[in-house]
């Protein structure tokens, strides 16, 4: 019987490791905790302090004013940060169900996520750490850069599938591998 | 065309969703007047031109900005952010 507290990706045998080229390396990735995080306006630099008052080695993505989206490699960051931050101060919404993170590197990278999303992705505009959030047609996505060339995108869940098919089909060009 | 979002910078426009005329002012909630309602939805000067329109950043950060736009060629004169978040944009 299946383990249904066991997370199931809904990318399933589209994202199945198999190597190739190694000028894109594709591979995805379930959250244990992504929350995203919206203060009001009087109340944004309270808000920041509470976020990075949590500890842990997570990625705190600003993606509009007063709001964050927050990776965390540990389950229950919701809970925590619910209790820190109430409704007098913003709304906490669990997000770690409704994304799931594509990543892509390797020296083509930008050259395949320019091919198919308007964002200036040179190092000056975009650099390493930042997040920039944008679509693919029509499909929202939050970037963020973690290196010169690699980005983790957080694609709505239920169109995953349709963006993994996409960025497979704009990495055949320079050949790609997934790990 | 481009807009250039008060907290993205310049993106393409098809980031962006058009939310109507900005220069429409909706009537006081005590004004009862069926003709100043019908006005406020309903007419438009349709102005070839400088123009002002409510947009809003969609598929980016959700700001909403007031663009004032030429009509006849697309020039972009500015992008002011409105709502909640205005002060802190600017
Ligand atoms: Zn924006």
């Amino acid at each position: 019987m299946a383990n249904l507290a066991e997370k199931l990706s809904p990318l399933h045998e589209l994202a199945m490791p198999r190597s190739g080229s190694d000028k894109i390396i594709l591979s995805e990735r379930l959250c244990d905790s992504l929350v995203q995080v919206q203060a009001w306006p009087d109340s944004v630099g309270e808000v920041e302090k509470l976020i990075n008052g949590t500890r842990g080695k997570r990625s705190v993505m600003p993606t509009g004013p007063g709001r964050w989206l927050i990776d965390d490699p540990a389950e229950g960051l919701e809970d925590k940060l619910r209790k820190k931050i109430g409704a007098e101060l913003g709304a906490v919404t669990g997000l770690t169900h409704a994304r799931v993170v594509v990543s892509i590197s390797g020296e083509k990278a930008t050259w395949v996520l320019a091919s198919g999303i308007a964002l200036d992705f040179d190092l000056s505009a975009f650099p390493t750490g930042t997040t920039q959030v944008g679509h693919h047609h029509e499909i929202g996505l939050t970037i963020h850069r973690t290196g010169e060339n690699s980005f983790d995108l957080y694609v709505f869940t239920s169109l995953v599938r349709s963006f993994w098919q996409w960025i497979e089909k704009a990495s055949a060009e320079p050949g790609f591998s997934v790990v | 065309m481009r807009l250039t979002c008060p907290y993205c910078g310049p993106r393409d426009h098809q980031e962006f969703t058009y939310r109507g005329d900005a220069t429409a002012a909706r009537p006081a909630l005590d004004n009862t007047s069926v003709d100043d309602h019908n006005a406020y939805v309903y007419d438009r000067s349709n102005p070839d031109g400088l123009h002002r329109e409510l947009w809003n950043h969609t598929s980016g950060c959700r700001t909403h900005m007031i663009v004032e736009r030429n009509t006849v060629t697309h020039d972009v004169v500015s992008c002011e952010p409105v709502g909640p978040f205005a002060e802190q944009l600017k």
